[in-house]
């Protein structure tokens, strides 16, 4: 794999930093170097959080606007206002049941990037345990090509970091996962 | 990288420093927690614990106090440190400046996060500037690898000359999280050196006389260290390479000089922004050599001088402010925050560094690669209405209760003085009003008095300040107020821990910063009436109608004639921190089909699990975070939200469904 750049936005309390911790271990895991910017501090107290992260590329701990091969949101405005980040031909994973705003879609197209969005907080609620959603966006983002971690490590990782409830993160991965592929294949 | 003897970890850049520390001998270790440096004492917690070393830990009462304790522990012949964050040195600045003359004897190394940005900070203010008035080394590491095996040259050059040293990160690097290697069987702990203090008391208790030759003497240390960082492999050339891994230390400068490259720019840099600039040059595809300052202070004349010498133009990029750039003796070649090239404000983001670096090189001559910013997409996205995310008091927290209670009992036009704290967002509740640095709650409220006295303006004095602030620095300030005949009252929000920077213990806990027992507990209410406050009552903001009442009694105190300061502790845990209180004793509440959208209680009570439907017809609660407090109740002034058991007994009004 080549330098890959991933930008992980939501608001505090969504799990974001938990989010960029699986996928940060998981590269790490298959041998890639990895560097991480996370938000500590007052933003955690609900306002807007986002994640840096780079697998096998820079040491400069932020990702410069217009070259993130991929934004994983927990909130479509979040991903929006994130969205300069991406460079043109990147992938957008994000939690939300309709998609982004339709403003915006003109420059997705001119900019080739794609998105794909899963209702994850829903899915969440119905396993009942609405924290669970960045887990569940996560299998989803790695059923894809554009974030090629495989899910065998994604799932040894969440067996060795989720702080409690190992079953029920490995289901909620699996979820996620299953539901890419589907959308994936069509 | 998969060596057999080493794998991977990954590891937050405050803990890298933390393993750092405890690898390189360090015995004790303290600091007073402060975003972005608070996970270094935790860290040191982990690993000490990890691998089996001996390292003394404490979270202090403030800054001046972790700096004092840990310089003891050098004094006496023993390897220290001391976390704090940048603004936490101005609190320990007075120790700072002495220990600099006096010197050391076992490595002392003071770690100050820097927050350029500012990201959690009052100031943007640059650690090494401090540094360089009080005249202490200065490590700036660029990675938390790097600030992982600084430690070990911080520690040896502290013990080679005697000095204390500082290590300064940046937010940046405290939050960056790397992957690095650790050994798979650390090394066993050493021997506690067998070391003691050693009475000389013209040195350790030097009189004015005697600190002048001190004076000279660390001049003379510090043109000695020069010497060694223009040799140091901390500070060392990037020749532009398409793949930029060589390195050339000071010994292999002749070589490069021998070469002969012209070049027409050239690049200093330190910290996190050397990363930033390499990323950005290869962005931009301009080959362009980068001299990387390990050591910015005092800077290796003789090595930058050289550099310098080879281009036309040399751009200095730096965080937060200027260090190297100002050591500069000559500037006619340089481009920095000094001529405007680089701004003077803010933190040095990949955008800003690539902006300014194609300007520079565009201006000389180069072809850059355009930027790449979609300024059409960004002109977009700033145009449309995204919620603005302002951080927020947690669903449940006591203090939003206590700052509607103030509210409701002394109105907008009351004057309430603030501190340093997750309270400081009782600004969105326009009940903070002033927020200067630690302790000023007690200060300000104090000096409020006495100017509104001469003015004649007699609206009431109201102050909050939580439990740890308080312990750092609000005694000092109270005695002084009660013994001025100031007339305030003061809330301590005591939550019964440090609850912004992550929940660490404060002396009024019965745990240590390791999680062993306190022998002592520190008492809040005894040390209030200690200071001389006669009214002193302890009540939880949960109760919001008797803790109106107290507050009103407390303000009656104020003004009476024998009154005074008045002081209330609003005590109950942070929700986060012990969420048992709330759990045990739930208050769920439903908002009933009655209400009008009206987003009273969405302003007024500002709890993040009230949420106004985006068609603004009715505000509905976000079940998913709401933690069933029943604080909200009394929020609408309608009487729309009501306990859930109410509403269950009323079949005729359905109670909202969670919508989000
Ligand atoms: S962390 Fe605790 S004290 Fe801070 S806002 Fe949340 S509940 Fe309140
Ligand atoms: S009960 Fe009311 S105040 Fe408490 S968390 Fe829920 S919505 Fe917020």
């Amino acid at each position: 794999m080549t330098e890959l750049k991933v930008i992980l936005a939501g608001l505090g309390g969504q799990g974001v930093v938990f989010f960029t911790r699986l996928l940060s271990q998981t590269a790490m895991e298959l041998g890639h170097s990895v560097m991480v910017s996370e938000t500590h501090g007052m933003s955690q107290r609900g306002g807007s959080v986002i994640s840096h992260l780079k697998i096998g590329g820079s040491e400069a701990p932020l990702v410069r606007r217009g070259t993130a091969d991929i934004l994983l949101a927990m909130e479509p405005d979040e991903a929006v206002r994130n969205l300069p980040f991406l460079r043109p031909g990147g992938t957008i994973f994000v939690n939300s049941e309709n998609g982004l705003r339709p403003e915006v879609a003109e420059h997705l197209e001119r900019l080739e990037i794609q998105v794909h969005s899963l209702p994850a907080s829903q899915m969440a609620m119905e396993l009942g345990v609405a924290a669970i959603a960045n887990v569940i966006l996560t299998g989803f983002a790695v059923a894809y090509p554009a974030l090629p971690l495989p899910i065998e490590t994604l799932r040894e990782t969440v067996k060795a970091i989720a702080p409690r409830g190992r079953e029920l993160n490995l289901q909620a991965l699996e979820i996620g996962f299953q539901a890419g592929r589907s959308t994936n294949d069509e | 990288m998969t060596d057999t003897n080493t794998r991977q970890e990954m590891v937050l850049g405050n803990e890298a420093i933390a393993l750092g520390l405890v690898e390189q001998g360090c015995r004790v270790a303290t600091a007073y927690p402060g975003t972005p440096s608070s996970e270094i004492l935790a860290g040191v917690v982990k690993y000490k614990k990890q691998l089996a070393r001996q390292v003394y830990t404490e979270w202090s009462v403030n800054e001046k106090v972790a700096f004092e304790v840990a310089l003891a522990a050098s004094w006496a012949g023993l390897r220290a440190a001391v976390a704090l964050k940048q603004v936490g040195l101005n609190v320990a600045s007075d120790p700072l400046f002495s220990a600099a003359y006096i010197g050391v004897k076992g490595g002392f190394v003071i770690i100050p996060a820097d927050d350029p940005g500012p990201h959690s900070s009052q100031t943007e203010q640059d650690s090494r500037l401090m540094a360089l008035t009080a005249k202490v080394p200065v490590f700036d590491p660029a990675t938390p690898a790097e600030a992982r095996a600084m430690i070990e040259n911080a520690f040896i050059l502290s013990e080679r000359y005697e000095v204390p040293v500082i290590l300064r990160p940046t937010t940046r690097l405290c939050h960056a999280v790397q992957s690095l290697p650790m050994e798979v069987t650390p090394a066993p702990d050493g021997e506690i050196p067998s070391v003691k203090f050693n009475k000389n008391p013209t040195r350790w208790a030097a009189t004015p006389k005697f600190r002048y030759k001190l004076h000279v003497e660390l001049n003379k240390k510090l043109a000695d260290i020069e010497a060694e960082f223009n040799q140091s492999p901390l500070n060392y050339v990037v020749e532009p390479i398409q793949n930029p891994k060589p390195v050339l230390s000071g010994a292999q400068r002749a070589q490069v000089e021998g070469s002969k490259i012209q070049n027409q720019v050239g690049v200093i840099a330190s910290g996190v922004a050397f990363n930033t600039a390499k990323q950005s040059l290869l962005e931009l595809d301009a080959q362009i050599p980068i001299l990387k300052i390990g050591t910015p202070y005092p800077l290796p004349q003789k090595l930058v001088g050289e550099f310098i010498a080879r281009f036309e133009t040399v751009v200095v990029l730096e965080e937060p402010d200027t260090c190297i750039e100002l050591q500069l003796p000559e500037r006619s070649r340089i481009r920095g925050r000094l001529d405007g090239t680089v701004p003077t404000a803010g933190e040095l983001s990949p955008e800003v560094v690539s902006t300014l670096l194609a300007e520079v090189l565009t201006g000389a001559g180069y072809k850059v690669n355009p930027s790449l910013d979609d300024v059409e997409l960004q002109t977009l996205v700033n145009s449309l209405p995204l919620p603005i995310r302002k951080p927020r008091l947690c669903p449940g927290c006591s203090h939003r209760s206590a700052f509607y209670s103030l509210k409701k009992e002394f109105g907008l036009s009351a004057i309430y003085p603030g501190d340093i704290g997750c309270y400081t967002l009782g600004s969105n509740l326009r009940a903070v009003d002033t927020v200067v640095d630690m302790g000023a709650a007690v200060t300000m409220a104090n000096g409020f008095y006495q100017a509104n006295r001469l003015v004649g303006d007699s609206r009431p004095i109201v102050s909050t300040i939580g439990d740890s602030t308080f312990l750092h620095s609000g005694i000092v300030p109270l005695i002084n107020a009660v013994h001025t005949g100031a007339r305030f009252v003061l809330i301590i929000l005591d939550n019964h821990t440090t609850a912004m920077t992550g929940h660490q213990p404060t002396p009024a806990n019965n745990y240590l910063a390791d999680g062993s027992e306190a022998t002592r507990v520190a008492s809040i209410p005894n040390m209030v009436r200690a200071c001389g406050v006669n009214f002193v009552k302890q009540t939880d903001p949960y109760n919001q109608e008797t803790f109106q009442e107290i507050l009103r009694d407390a303000y009656n105190h104020s003004q009476a004639e024998d009154g005074g300061v008045a002081v209330i502790i609003a005590d109950r845990p942070c929700v986060l921190y012990d969420p048992s209180s709330v759990r045990d004793d739930p208050l769920p509440v439903v908002i009933t089909e009655e209400c009008d959208g009206c987003r009273y209680c969405v302003e007024a009570f500002e709890c993040p699990a009230l949420v106004l439907r985006p068609d603004k017809t009715r505000v509905d609660i976000d079940y998913k975070i709401c933690v069933n407090c029943g604080q909200c109740i009394d929020a609408c002034h309608k009487g729309f939200i009501i306990p859930e058991a109410i509403a269950n007994e009323i079949p005729q009004t359905v109670a909202s469904e969670a919508t989000l």
